[in-house]
């Protein structure tokens, strides 16, 4: 028998997502950041569960415990290489080169290895802990491997100015989705090395646009040619979202599990606009917020010190009526609030849409292979993925 | 209540062996759901056993675990059991017991002391270490970028806040500066710059550079009060307290930043909780830039106890910093600071080094006037700050 191919349904929900991510959020605040890693386990349990390939959510199925205990276990050992390494650097750097610019870079060359140490381990913690149709996915150990190749095809792609940019996100993706298991199966990465080149086409016109407008501009003192240059800004912008479509798109197609695959046609239009209305929604509800909590510290400030309306307000020192602690609370207050309503916007208006978006556009092909598929064992990775949490690699999910 | 009667429907279920869903028979009784497998097999679920698993994006249905059976999912869409469920399942939303809770105690503890052990033990050490090790042309271009930075953050509208320049204040500056004899103390020649700024306070920064702000010109009823400022700032340049915190600050903070994440931004927490830690450190600095003030002072015939009129006042106008302030206050409590002003007053007085102030009023005039704003100034002759302590 033969089954169609399975298309993604999305379950996630904005008011939803809005309230688990200000419960959250309001959370970790208040607990010093320390509920962050119970905050991070909620929200994939609900991205995860909203995605459905055939009908059937994915289920994240990590511990905040686990992170917990990873990310103490990473404090153990990162603390003396930062605290000390980098005291050292900064004494050596003043030393020799009276300035302190060597051990900032210095320092940072040094962490880029265990960045990306940090960034395999995290994806093998979330593959490990990801079930769909109560099967488990999985990634091999190989963490050497990674981060000497991540080291060199980063370098090579700074040498050639960001231009085999696509041939290392293609290698570093095969050398991943290779080591990937769902259940007993293998993952394979099709398509060679130069797949990706022809995704980054619209970057690289909106850059020689730039560059030809700039250089006609200053060659011919003609300003008219900034134009084409600012021309060249905007087509470069919309050839990151084609970037980001295409490249997702040719990955996808690639992927082999046996004789089952995968297909993705995300649009680069909708990211365009998931970005464009996204922006626009937070800078209007922030701008509200804001506005919202002046008229708050106005009134506070009426109801303190009635004469402050006839005396008139020129600057902050004409609220003398307020106690220094009192000020200092609303500051804090304020600026908590805007940072959390931020972090909470950004969720609903930008990461779920561009996960609804690239979630439904994803089908799984010839998915009667998948029938034959066995349960793996329990990947334990006591250390979850508390180097990623300890740096600020940006959130993966 | 209709829990009594047994409702049937059929529902997704997962057994977590193979990627294969099963679409199976469930009876909901009042006590069970048993679920009727298509291989004939059938799973009795007590209904105290059953879990729903949490923060499920799609709520209209249900996803069953129970404890037995860590693997199995049973996804029920069924509208009339999902809602009976959700009202008569006694431990719906019972959480799993924590696990593990030995090793987070343990990695816990870990993870605090090789912190404490790194904030409060290493960093400080080697800093001090390293800091009588750096050469000074080294503290002076750190010295130099603390000061741009000190600077650029006192200032209005993106331009760094002024330098004073008025030649008659710089020479009244450099005279107490020569009165005070710091020299043969010092690696390096010492930069005194007064700023344009209202905050009653002075620097001192690594490499010889000291900072007077406006404000304590202005604050400062004699130029002994200004001199005994001076001196001590003189005293933390000598003792190269400076030098040390900056770096024990590029050991320190990453460690924290490590810690808080990027929560909130974290610049908040992170810079209370480093001031938090300095004033630990500082408030022994303090002394001992104190001490060197009051040696240097009588050294010049000057009244050490103008370091304490000059606290005394402040004291008087902003309180001191008791309690909790105490801990974010970088220096010790104004009190036991005037204490001892007095007592290496009495010191200087009974080995009878006392001499002229030490500005006249001339110069002491200039000095007020070095950022050309015109200052009411109170009488230069009354300067004696020590009578008022001796007495």
């Amino acid at each position: 028998m033969a089954f169609r191919d399975l298309s993604t349904e999305y379950a996630g929900r904005g008011a939803a997502m809005f309230r688990l991510a200000l419960k959250t959020g309001a959370l970790t605040v208040f607990t010093l950041g320390f509920y962050r890693f119970w905050m991070k386990t909620r929200m994939r349990r609900y991205y995860w569960s909203a995605i459905r390939p055939g009908g059937h959510p994915l289920e994240f199925t990590g511990k905040a415990t686990e992170m917990l205990i990873g990310f103490l276990t990473a404090v153990v050992f990162l603390s003396f290489y930062i605290g000390l390494v980098n005291l050292v650097l900064m004494f050596f750097s003043f030393s020799l080169f009276k300035s302190e610019a060597p051990a900032y870079a210095v320092s940072f060359l040094g962490l880029v290895p265990i960045f990306f140490f940090a960034h395999y381990r995290a994806r093998r913690y979330i593959l490990a802990r990801t079930r769909w149709r109560g099967i488990r996915f999985g990634l091999e150990p190989g963490v050497k491997g990674y981060v000497w190749r991540a080291s060199l095809w980063w370098l090579v792609t700074l040498l050639t100015a960001g231009i085999l940019w696509p041939v290392k996100t293609y290698e570093l993706e095969k050398y991943r989705t290779d080591r990937t298991f769902y259940g007993d199966q293998r993952f394979e990465q099709t398509g060679g090395r130069w797949s990706l080149m022809a995704a980054m086409k619209h970057v690289w016109l909106g850059v020689a646009l730039i560059a030809a407008g700039v250089g006609m501009a200053t060659a011919g003192d003609e300003p008219i040619w900034l134009i084409a240059a600012a021309m060249g800004g905007v087509w470069a912008a919309l050839g990151l979202a084609y970037w980001k479509a295409e490249s997702f798109r040719r990955l996808s197609a690639g992927k082999k599990l046996g004789e089952a695959g995968l297909r993705a046609r995300p649009r680069a239009g909708r990211i365009v606009g998931i970005y464009l209305i996204g922006a626009l929604a937070i800078s209007a509800i922030l701008t509200a917020l804001v506005a919202g909590l002046l008229v708050l510290i106005g009134l506070l400030f009426a109801l303190l010190d009635p004469e402050v309306i006839s005396r008139g307000f020129d600057d902050f020192a004409s609220l003398a009526a307020l106690p220094a602690w009192a000020a200092t609370a609303l500051g804090l207050v304020a600026y908590f609030a805007v940072f959390l309503f931020w972090g909470v916007l950004r969720e609903v208006f930008i990461t779920m849409p561009m996960a609804r978006h690239f979630a439904e556009s994803l089908e799984i092909v010839n998915p009667d292979a998948l029938l034959a598929i066995r349960q793996r064992p329990r990947d334990e990775f006591a250390e979850a993925e508390g180097f990623a949490d300890a740096l600020p690699l940006g959130d993966g999910i | 209540m209709t829990v009594a009667t047994a409702l049937a429907a059929f529902a997704d279920f997962l057994g977590g062996e193979r990627a294969v869903v099963e679409r199976v028979e469930i009876v909901l009784a009042p006590d069970r759901l048993t679920i009727h497998r298509p291989d004939g097999k059938s799973l009795h679920w007590l209904a105290a056993d059953l879990r729903e698993l949490p923060d499920q994006a799609d709520r209209t249905a249900l996803v069953l675990t129970h404890p037995g059976d860590p693997l199995a999912r049973l996804m029920v869409a069924d509208k009339e059991i999902v809602a009976r469920l959700r009202a008569n399942a006694p431990a719906l939303h019972r959480r799993p017991p924590l696990e593990n809770k030995r090793r987070i105690l343990g990695w816990g503890l870990g993870a605090l002391a090789s912190v404490a052990l790194i904030i409060f033990v290493l960093v400080p050490v080697m800093a001090n270490q390293l800091a009588a090790y750096l050469p000074p042309s080294g503290e002076k271009a750190l010295g130099d970028a603390t000061y741009e930075r000190i600077r650029a953050a006192l200032g209005d509208n993106m331009l760094p806040v002024e330098v004073c320049e008025a030649p008659e204040g710089r020479a009244a500056l450099a005279a107490m500066a020569a009165r005070l004899n710091a020299g043969p103390d010092l690696p390096y020649a010492v930069d005194i710059a007064v700023l344009d700024h209202d905050l009653v306070n002075a620097f001192a920064m690594p490499g010889g550079r000291v900072v007077i702000f406006r404000g304590l010109l202005e604050e400062a009823a004699n130029p002994d009060e200004v001199a005994a400022v001076l001196a001590h700032e003189l005293g933390h340049v000598a003792n190269r307290d400076p030098t040390r915190d900056a770096l024990r600050l590029a050991g320190s903070v990453g460690v924290l930043g490590l810690i808080f994440g990027d929560f909130a931004g974290g610049t908040v927490v992170l810079m209370l909780a480093n001031q938090l830690i300095n004033a630990q450190y500082s408030q022994s600095a303090e002394a001992g830039a104190d001490d060197y003030a009051h040696a240097r002072l009588t050294e010049a015939g000057l009244p050490p106890a103008a370091l304490g009129t000059f606290f005394e006042r402040l004291r008087d106008e902003y309180g001191d910093a008791e309690g909790l302030a105490a801990h974010f206050s970088t220096h010790p409590q104004m009190t036991a600071r005037i204490e001892a002003a007095r007592a290496a007053q009495e010191a200087a007085e009974r080995a009878g080094r006392t001499g002229t102030p030490a500005l006249d009023a001339g110069q002491w005039r200039a000095l007020r006037a070095i950022c050309g704003a015109v200052v009411d100034a109170p009488v230069a002759g009354k300067a004696l700050g020590g009578k008022k302590a001796g007495g």
